[in-house]
């Protein structure tokens, strides 16, 4: 829940940030009593008079930049979070790692639904994800009539009982299974993420947030944020991934000195660089 | 004790009428029964239709009168249907013969006085319990009183009261007609010649003398019903599982047709389900096709029709809305004749929850289900966990092995990392060959610059799956990376580059 810094919020006192209340306007006098409510004891309770949530109630997703332009301080609870995708491999897994990884580190299950490729156990590990706690659910490989793969995701979102949840949704789904989803996402205490061909933004969908990925460079990639509950916001938002180039790697990218194709014989002389 | 007697005056006509379509039941009926009208609706009344007439006389009275074959089973299941809707409101329900000795049970009776307080007192639930049958669509009066046999009585009598105590009933059984008592109705022209006309009237008289005119037995329900003599009774059983079917009139050519029908067994199976305290997460209609029609090969002889749903349910509103999307889809192959619900799966009530905030205990255990139910649809082997391997070839060093529903979420011993190089998320299977140009690998028309590289992969040769290769990292025309080998021994068919894997 703790996961945003208390320094980002100024708060000095013992209070957490992610519970800090929102008092109505004419309330604001009673700003002192109201700061030592039952928000402390558990961050789903709220007193009658207050308005809205507590603030900064998203889970963080380890990118300030992105926090930054994010409603709730980043990713959201109880909705789902839309990111579409030109293909699978932009650097989808390093942008949510670091949420998933904190939701594993409260003690809670990350699941997977049909990842469009096998996963490398070794690589999550290295995203700092514990593979013990990350389940995946294959839908797609059996064929069954009806909507089997929505069905698995939407009784995961229903149980709650998940800390994080990404799927990979079939290509032109209609709109009315995704606010069929949106709704069962209510009961999911934690970050959803369903990830999207790039053309459904053309469609309209029940998800508050949507956001377009695409790589810009190595280990780099550009967010442009399609829909939040918010402003629209113009620019792309640019990320620093972690690094899969090493440093020597990168600079000589910079230098936009690109290694030719080695010959079969060269090769045996390995440059680890 | 405090009984309630549930009587239901039509309850065959209504059974029957059931199988009708909408309009159909409007229209005159009777029901016969060894070839005389045994029951008839107001509607048929009108037109002079009586009970007792022979078959010919009613038709010539009323020439489109709808006639059908009294049915005991029909009615036992209508009746039966009652008595578990009743059941959601005390363990302890039992059925009463009617006064009628050549028909069947036609009255439930409920022993509610250890459920009075949790309803809220016997208005309230005499409301509910009304409500509770109302949608199986019989007309009820109901009664009740201290004695079984006494609740029964009021129940058909002239004047339904509702007697708390034992000198209210005493007071309201007197007035009752006495041809309502079973034994010694073959008496009841003797009874009326003699100037007996209420219950009070009959214990007027020396018990010894009406024992000996009219028989022991009918004295002994007099007893009952005032509760001089005790009368146990044996409460029925809920089945554990629930099936009903319903045979048609006339046979039903079109899906409405069958949803009409089919809406009595839903709210057969809520009753069911509310008895039971328990929610349905799928159901199975099977329609019974014509068997002239079956002689056809293409015809089957039933279509099966299964709903299941996402949250499990009792409200038969809300089955019925499923099941009419679900029918409003389906071609009937031929007319059905026959209705057969089946309850899939049935969910038990969520016990109340004792705990404000969930706790780890109790998230795991939600979890666990979780995992049980997907493993119950998807297969066990597509729920699936990782498991890191030591190996240095790519596609063997991660495992999908099935998962174990009972050690979901417990931790277990944690990988250690190895340090950089960072390895792709995805790995294609089996990797795709790259065309080539001028020496340079190529994905999707447009060339790969090489990043970073070789790293060489050499391993494999003691399982005869020899991976001998020269990994790079390479960008794309987008920017993205990509995990691309050579193959370095040829002699296996595969040269070239190949892509495998994305760092995602």
């Amino acid at each position: 829940m703790d996961l945003v810094p208390a320094a980002a919020f100024g708060v000095a006192s013992g209070v957490a940030p992610s519970v800090v209340p929102v008092p109505a306007p004419a309330e604001a006098p009673r700003r002192a009593a109201v700061r030592r409510a039952p928000e402390e004891l558990h961050p789903a309770l709220w007193l009658g008079h207050q308005l809205g949530r507590p603030r900064g109630d998203g889970v963080a997703s380890g990118f300030a930049a992105l926090d930054a332009q994010l409603p709730g301080g980043g990713w959201p609870r109880r909705t789902l979070t839309e990111l579409l995708l030109p293909h699978p491999g932009v650097g989808e897994l390093r942008l949510l790692a670091p949420s998933l990884a904190a939701a594993q580190r409260g003690g809670r299950l990350v699941m997977l639904f049909d990842p469009p490729a096998q996963l490398s156990a070794w690589a999550l590990a290295q995203l700092g994800l514990d593979v013990e706690q990350l389940l995946v659910v294959q839908t797609r490989t059996r064929v069954l009539p009806g909507s089997d793969s929505l069905w698995a995701f939407e009784q995961a979102l229903r149980s709650g009982h998940v800390g994080a949840l990404v799927a990979w949704l079939p290509p032109r789904l209609r709109a009315e299974r995704l606010r069929r989803l949106q709704l069962a996402a209510q009961a999911h205490d934690g970050a959803a993420f369903v990830l999207r061909e790039t053309a459904a933004a053309q469609r309209p969908s029940a998800a508050p947030l949507r956001l377009a990925l695409r790589a810009a460079g190595p280990d780099m990639l550009a967010l442009r944020v399609l829909k939040r509950r918010g402003p629209p916001l113009e620019s792309p938002i640019t990320l620093a991934l972690p690094p899969v180039l090493s440093d020597a790697a990168r600079q000589r990218r910079r230098a936009e000195r690109v290694l030719p194709a080695p010959a079969l014989s060269v090769a045996t002389f390995v440059d680890l660089g | 004790m405090l009984w309630i007697a549930l009587h239901l005056p039509l309850l065959s006509l209504e059974s029957f009428a059931a199988t009708l379509t909408g309009e159909q039941a409007q229209s005159p009926l009777a029901l016969v029964d060894a070839h005389h009208i045994a029951t008839v609706n107001p509607a048929a009344r009108a037109l002079g239709v009586e009970p007792g007439q022979k078959r010919a006389t009613a038709l010539a009275l009323a020439p489109d009168l709808l006639i059908g074959q009294a049915d005991a089973a029909r009615d036992a299941a209508a009746l039966t249907a009652i008595a578990h809707a009743a059941l959601a409101f005390t363990p302890s329900v039992c059925l009463q013969p009617s006064h009628d000795p050549s028909r069947g049970a036609d009255t439930v009776l409920l022993e509610v006085r250890a459920s009075l307080r949790y309803f809220g007192g016997p208005t309230k639930l005499l409301q509910r319990l009304r409500a509770a049958v109302m949608p199986l669509g019989h007309r009820v009066h109901a009664a009740s009183a201290p004695t079984p046999l006494g609740a029964a009585l009021l129940a058909r009598g002239p004047r339904r009261v509702h007697a708390g105590d034992a000198a209210e009933m005493q007071r309201a059984l007197d007035g009752t007609p006495v041809w309502l008592l079973g034994p010694g109705r073959e008496h009841w022209e003797a009874l009326q010649g003699m100037g007996l006309a209420t219950l009070a009237d009959l214990r007027r008289l020396p018990r010894s003398g009406l024992a000996r005119r009219f028989g022991q037995a009918m004295l002994a329900d007099l007893d009952r019903a005032y509760g001089e003599r005790p009368d146990p009774r044996v409460p029925i059983t809920l089945p554990p599982q629930f099936e009903s079917r319903l045979e048609l009139f006339a046979r039903a050519d079109s899906t409405e047709q069958v949803l009409h029908a089919a809406g009595l067994l839903l709210a057969r199976l809520a009753a069911w389900l509310a008895a039971q305290h328990a929610f349905v997460r799928g159901f199975v209609l099977a329609m019974q096709h014509e068997p002239r029609w079956r002689s056809d090969a293409q015809v089957p002889a039933q279509t099966l029709l299964s709903v299941s749903l996402a949250e499990p349910s009792r409200d038969p509103a809300h089955l019925q809305v499923l099941l009419r999307e679900r029918l409003a889809q389906l071609q009937l192959p031929a007319p059905t004749l026959e209705l057969r619900l089946a309850a899939r799966e049935i969910v038990p009530g969520e016990a109340p929850s004792g705990e404000l905030f969930p706790s780890a205990a109790s998230e795991r255990e939600g979890l666990v289900r979780l995992v049980e139910r997907l493993q119950a649809r998807l297969g066990a082997e597509h729920v699936q966990r990782l498991q890191a391997v030591h190996d240095h070839r790519p596609e063997c060093a991660s495992a999908t092995l099935p998962v174990d529903a009972a050690r979901v979420g417990q931790r277990g011993a944690s990988v250690v990392v190895p340090p950089a190089p960072l390895r792709p998320v995805w790995l294609l299977a089996p990797p795709e060959p790259l065309p080539e140009r001028a020496a340079q690998p190529l994905l999707a028309g447009r060339a790969l610059q090489l990043l970073s590289g070789p790293e060489r992969i050499e391993a494999g040769w003691w399982d005869h799956a020899l991976a001998e290769r020269d990994y790079f990292i390479a960008e794309d025309a987008e920017g993205a990376l990509v995990w691309i080998y050579r193959a370095r021994r040829p002699d296996d068919g595969a040269t070239g580059w190949f892509l495998h894997g994305r760092f995602a």
